[in-house]
């Protein structure tokens, strides 16, 4: 071929236009580091010969330059190495983590070390500046041999430098979250290693003040999690309107995501806080049923409101029945995404181990399938047997990230082998890992919603199980789950997982009702005005109520809901809705032996195998008022109480509209008071969540 | 080569304006996009691989020292990004599964052995490849081409040598047989 052919064709290639969003996220990013780069560079070093005197040899001769290039990765690591050897005695606990023990008190939050990273080369088109900081931290790196472990892992040794770095030198309001898609690909070490790194890294910054020298971490792509915008509930009155409905919501993913914020030191999105969600992410002792066809009972409870005087709160508390070790077999397919959105150290080597820890937890004869998705989805397990361990552990270790994400393939794929192994004596269920960034293939949520909700239909369910941090799409999560009949949980570190795929199995793998929903109907003669606490995203007509074609929640074996109402009884002076001035527009006429009823439950729930409802009905009445009742057994009590704390601070974390001055503070003495036994050490952790709360909002501007 | 337009905004952006730094990258953005492109022959990668040259772009611009063209000197920018880039995802450029890369539409036989040139174009060395898209595709002189690259203007013109004759061989032969 001749050179004008060969030219014309590489002259003439077609290269796609530039993504304009890409451009966008490039464009943000190279500002940042822009800024940063400015800053630093007007910045002076003072005492830097205070390093320097701990050299024995300061060795700026010219000879090292040709060094230089080999150096970059060495100096970090060699600065990481400080960070390790500083805190080798912090290793074991996050070792003790990784072995999947109980770390009580302790949350490792995995995610911390990766979300800022920072470019290892100053040197720019391999033009040699030499700057002072860069020297400081190769001098440093001289001293620090010491430390020379066999730590392999260059880039995961540089997250963890840069977890270090990022607590000093960012304020604590931007340093967490940064990690959008575009953070790929930085991660080659065991997640285990990392992890702790992680954990060393944040003790050590504890101990010592990093210099502001270290290089200042890069992105800060703060914002791109989506969450469905919704309103809180308003108080309504009875009179125009008694009757309110919803179903039940046992996901809990918007608590854990609440806490991977709070223990990055900023305050949740509003919209990320869906207070049924806190609250159910507890258990609670409500009494159980006696049989599975009654699965579930309501236990009512009233007490009075602590954040508004005058007031009462409704507790509805149900518990679901559990299934004693007759665990249905299970027929699993696992639909993992492996984008390239997905490759960092808490997503997916995060989803490994979880998987792995839920597999020691499975019956020999349960038979579990892999299904990928990234560009394109493909399976890498045949459905195989809990008792093959080692094909499924070999499965999962060959995993890695890498491409775009085409979602709705990988779920036509994964139901399809859901279907060819169906078993209609087991629970047929698909499990969604990812970060819910879809963005190949079908895209639009409606779309994805009527994909799974015809599934629905067939017997297979699914469930799905959130991860990550800064591309976060929560909305797109919960439309899939709630359609899928399925639970959204989200896993921010190896202790959820735990919880949710270990501890709570039965109760998200096992459906004992589908489609539940609740109506309460107060009575105008005893209560005049009431609002639902949360489950703004559940809320259904009234119409729907008896219609056993509308879709609902599912209580899981072992279960509990927790709906909290607030209510005004009539005679109250706390009314927040004045009265009509020229009297009730229409007289109900409500029979007087009623007069005592607060309200009237009534629960629909259908079994899992049937179409057709079933009904509870109580009536709600001065009797379930527990305001000065001695109780025995102090458990029930504590249940509410810690029910309502959390209640009261979802509400303030959602802006406190209706909690006059019930602070963070008065959440922590109620929680206190009514932590219980508290075996998992769950509520503890709720309490420090509170207290990082507290601070997190003292930080904000006002 | 540059205009004095860009120079100012260049001069501006080092001196610190960050206003100046944003639109200097939103201008070259493009470019920069589709230099990646042809280096690695992937668009996820390529994106990927423009950000990360971004950010060198926010730390090296003082050190652009107005002594090449402002483009070549970010065709260097581009390929170091694209190079450390494929290093941290211990990776190498130009899997052929993942090439994008299509020729111009012409007639579809020119069209399929044009194709079958460029994949051959992406699994020769890395030196010689980039040489060749350099040259050849951005029309760059070999002098030019040796700045970006950081070698000789004859180690430029002795890849672009020993990579037509690997590529005759393989079509030549080809053609033979056809």
């Amino acid at each position: 071929m001749d050179e004008a052919q060969l030219k014309k064709i590489m002259e003439n290639m077609e290269t796609p236009e530039a993504d304009q969003n890409a451009q966008k996220r490039a464009v943000n990013v190279a500002m940042s580091e822009f800024q940063d780069y400015q800053n630093k560079k007007s910045k002076k070093f003072q005492g830097f010969s205070f390093f320097s005197r701990l050299m024995g040899n300061s060795n700026s001769k010219d000879r090292r330059n040709t060094m230089e290039q080999r150096s970059h990765k060495k100096l970090l690591q060699g600065t990481a190495m400080l960070v390790a050897g500083v805190s080798l005695f912090a290793l074991p606990i996050a070792f003790e983590q990784m072995s999947q023990t109980v770390g009580t008190g302790v949350t490792v939050d995995s995610v911390q070390l990766k979300k800022v990273h920072f470019e290892t080369d100053v040197d720019v088109a391999q033009a040699p500046q030499k700057s002072k900081p860069k020297e400081l931290n190769r001098s440093r790196n001289e001293n620090i041999v010491v430390a020379d472990m066999a730590f392999e892992a260059e880039e995961s040794v540089v997250e963890g430098l840069s977890a270090l770095s990022a607590p000093a030198t960012a304020p604590v309001g931007i340093v967490s979250m940064k990690e959008g898609k575009k953070a790929k690909g930085r991660m080659k070490a065991q997640q285990g290693v990392v992890a702790g790194f992680a954990e060393g890294s944040r003790a050590s910054s504890l101990m010592i003040a990093p210099p502001d020298i270290m290089p200042a971490p890069s992105y800060k792509d703060v914002g791109r999690d989506k969450f469905e915008d919704f309103k809180i509930n308003p108080i309504k009155l009875v009179g125009a309107e008694p009757v309110s409905t919803f179903s039940v919501d046992v996901d809990t993913a918007s608590y854990s995501f609440m806490r991977r914020q709070l223990n990055n030191g900023v305050l949740p999105q509003k919209d990320a806080v869906r207070v049924e969600e806190l609250i159910n992410y507890f258990d609670y002792n409500y009494p159980m049923p006696e049989s599975r066809e009654q699965p579930f009972k309501p236990t009512v409870s009233i007490t009075p409101s602590p954040w508004a005087e005058g007031k009462k709160l409704m507790h509805i508390g149900i518990k679901g029945f559990d299934i004693q070790g007759d665990r249905p077999k299970s027929n699993l397919v696992f639909l993992l995404d492996t984008s390239g959105s997905m490759n960092s150290p808490d997503k997916l080597p995060l989803v490994k181990n979880s998987l792995k820890m839920m597999l020691d937890n499975m019956n020999a004869n349960d038979t579990i399938s892999i299904v990928v998705y990234a560009g394109s989805a493909g399976t890498v397990l045949e459905p195989t047997k809990a008792r093959e361990k080692r094909k499924i552990i070999a499965a999962l270790d060959r995993l890695s990230a890498g491409g775009s994400t085409a979602g709705a393939a990988g779920i036509n794929l994964a139901y399809q082998l859901a279907e060819e192994n169906f078993d209609e004596e087991a629970v047929n269920r698909v499990i969604l890992a990812t970060d819910g960034d879809f963005n190949v293939g079908i895209t639009n949520n409606e779309e994805l919603k009527d994909f799974v909700e015809r599934k629905r239909k067939t017997g297979i369910f699914l469930s799905v199980l959130g991860f990550g941090q800064g591309n976060y799409n929560d909305h797109m999560m919960q439309t899939l789950a709630q359609n899928g009949n399925g639970v959204a949980a989200y896993i921010d570190n190896l202790n959820e997982a735990r919880k949710v795929l270990v501890e709570e199995a039965t109760s998200s793998l096992f459906t004992i009702a589908k489609d539940v929903k609740i109506q309460v109907e107060f009575n105008p003669k005893a209560v005049s005005e009431y609002r639902l606490i949360g489950y703004e995203t559940r809320a259904l007509n009234r119409e729907d109520f008896n219609n056993d074609k509308v879709d609902a929640g599912d209580i899981g074996a072992g279960h509990t809901v927790t709906a909290i109402y607030e209510f005004t009884p009539v005679g109250s002076e706390n009314v927040s809705v004045d009265p009509l001035r020229y009297g009730e527009v229409e007289e109900k006429a409500v029979m007087t032996n009623m007069n005592s009823e607060y309200a009237f439950l009534k629960m629909r729930y259908k079994l899992p195998k049937e179409s057709k409802s079933k009904f509870i009905t109580t009536p709600i009445t001065d009797e379930n008022d527990i305001t000065g009742v001695f109780f025995e057994d102090p458990t029930i009590l504590h249940d509410i109480d810690f029910a309502t704390a959390v209640a009261g601070f979802g509400q303030i974390l959602k802006g406190g509209q209706y909690t006059g001055d019930f602070t963070y503070d008065d959440v922590i003495k109620l929680a206190q008071s009514s932590k219980g036994e508290d075996n998992f050490g769950y509520r503890a952790e709720f309490i420090n969540l509170v207290r990082l709360a507290k601070s997190a909002s003292d930080m904000q501007p006002r | 080569m540059d205009d004095p337009e860009d120079k100012q905004l260049i001069a501006t952006a080092r001196s610190g304006d960050a206003k100046a730094f944003e639109d200097l990258v939103n201008k070259y953005y493009g470019d920069m996009f589709k230099m990646a492109f042809k280096w690695c022959g992937n668009k996820n990668d390529a994106e990927d691989i423009t950000q990360d040259a971004c950010i060198k772009l926010a730390r090296g611009l003082d050190s652009f020292k107005g002594n090449s063209a402002f483009t070549s000197w970010l065709y260097r920018l581009v390929i170091n990004a694209g190079k450390d880039w494929y290093k941290k995802q211990s990776r190498h450029p130009s899997n052929p599964d993942e090439l994008e890369i299509v020729p111009a539409k012409s007639k579809s036989e020119d069209q399929l052995y044009a194709k079958q040139v460029l994949e051959a174009v992406y699994e020769l060395p890395e030196g010689e490849k980039d040489a060749l898209i350099l040259v050849m595709s951005e029309g760059l002189s070999h002098k030019e081409a040796g700045k970006v690259l950081g070698c000789k203007e004859s180690t430029v013109s002795w890849r672009i040598h020993e990579a037509r004759k690997k590529l005759s061989a393989q079509f030549e032969k080809e053609q033979s047989y056809g």
